[in-house]
């Protein structure tokens, strides 16, 4: 297997990934105006909004919702989202029994056509270390306290299947329109760290 | 490989400590190696599993020690000077060469 | 043999992605409900088996379908199709008898990484 020395310190970031970029440029082997475009695409384009949708539908629609916990990967795609990083989604519900939370602790793997991509903290060695050991500790660290008598199921993404957290519908939204409950559903909520809360009339 | 990127179960890493409303680029930078480590993939010069091993053969300190786009940065230095699309030499020198032009 | 993706292919790109799973019939070694132990593998080579599940026991929970292996794909030495399963772990089982008695974990782990219990 071959092994990469380093014999000097790495140097600034800036100044390798330029002379990495104007090289490839050079070599014509990668196209700027792409990157760009794959830039923008994940930077302005692709988020957690889109998961938000997907949540709201099920929510609203029990078929819809049968779909996507029986083929995930074709459930998000009748609303458009598919791709890198989401080809192949499975969707896990939170219940009254259940509460789901999803990390790779091997790396980074999230579903980018329903979350964008990952947060810091998920990609970090405190979040992928401990969530497998000590998913409850960790919830806490985000202010989220699951009963004694639910059961905290981790998911580890070592594979390439992409895991999406349903999270329960919270009490108060009756009636609600789909906009307005996606609107509720937070980036965190869909990776199992956080839940919907409740909506009440009084705040 | 048991490198340390496999982290499930290690103790003394801290709090995780997230960042609220955080952006999804941090630097110039990560957006270049971001947008270039895709194209790269798209591209056809590695697959998903020679891109992560790359990581992997960072070395423990240095994984640990740096951050995740510097990561995907060591993996695009590693992986397209193995499988030939640039040479050590030629990315040595434009580095030289820039660092004197920012002088 | 490496492209140059240009701004244009870009949205076909990200739509499409590439998915690593196999459309080949290739017999599964696993059914849902088998226990299985996994093996205690310490390749040099890349692996997606984490530390914390070798030798461990867990149960059959779903079949994945069949996907690249990246033991082999990482190292230019084939796909290796294989089924891929969600395999359910009790938090006891990985993490001692101090853990908590109803925590689970999954892991999607392939053929090559598992053994039956008999």
């Amino acid at each position: 297997m071959p092994d990469h020395s380093h014999t000097a310190p790495p140097s600034d970031p800036e100044l390798r990934i330029k002379a990495l970029e104007s090289l490839l440029v050079e070599k014509q082997l990668i196209d700027p105006d792409a990157v760009d475009a794959i830039i923008e695409t994940y930077e302005t384009k692709i988020g957690p909004r889109n998961g938000a949708r997907v949540v709201a539908r099920a929510w609203v629609d029990p078929e819809y919702k049968a779909r996507l916990l029986a083929d995930g990967t074709k459930a998000i795609a009748e609303l458009g989202f598919t791709g890198v990083q989401g080809e192949d989604m499975v969707v896990v519900e939170n219940t009254d029994e259940v509460h789901n939370v999803v990390v790779c602790t091997l790396c980074s793997c999230y579903p980018w056509p329903t979350l964008g991509l990952p947060p810091v903290w998920y990609k970090a060695a405190p979040y992928r270390a401990r969530v497998v050991r000590d998913p409850r500790g960790v919830l806490l660290e985000f202010g989220t306290r699951v009963s004694d008598d639910v059961e905290v199921r981790v998911w580890d993404s070592n594979a390439e299947l992409r895991y999406l957290v349903l999270p329960q519908r919270p009490a108060g939204t009756d009636g609600w329109t789909e906009e307005q409950l996606a609107e509720l559903v937070s980036r965190d909520a869909m990776v199992g760290t956080a839940i919907v809360p409740a909506q009440g009339a009084a705040s | 490989m048991n490198g340390v990127h496999d982290l499930g179960g290690m103790h003394g890493f801290g709090p995780v400590n997230p960042e609220p409303n955080e952006p999804v680029f941090h630097h110039d930078w990560e957006r270049r190696v971001f947008g270039v480590a895709i194209a790269g993939f798209g591209g056809g010069h590695y697959n998903t599993d020679q891109f992560r091993h790359a990581i992997e053969r960072m070395g423990a300190v240095e994984y640990l020690s740096s951050s995740y786009y510097e990561h995907w940065l060591s993996m695009l230095e590693t992986l397209l000077i193995e499988r030939g699309a640039i040479t050590k030499q030629e990315l040595d020198a434009r580095r030289e060469q820039l660092s004197r032009e920012a002088k | 043999m490496a492209v140059v993706v240009t701004k244009d292919f870009v949205p076909e790109l990200v739509r499409t992605g590439g998915s690593t799973r196999v459309h080949k019939a290739v017999a599964p070694r696993f059914r849902v409900g088998d226990h299985v132990l996994v093996r205690n593998i310490h390749p040099e080579h890349h692996t997606r088996l984490p530390r914390y599940a070798r030798g461990k026991r867990g149960i059959v929970e779903h079949d994945h379908g069949v996907f690249v292996f990246p033991d082999t794909s990482a190292h230019e030495q084939g796909e290796k199709p294989q089924h891929v399963y969600s395999v359910r772990f009790t938090a006891r089982e990985l993490w001692g008898p101090q853990a908590s008695e109803r925590d689970t974990l999954r892991l999607d782990l392939w053929d090559d990484y598992l053994d039956l219990v008999v």
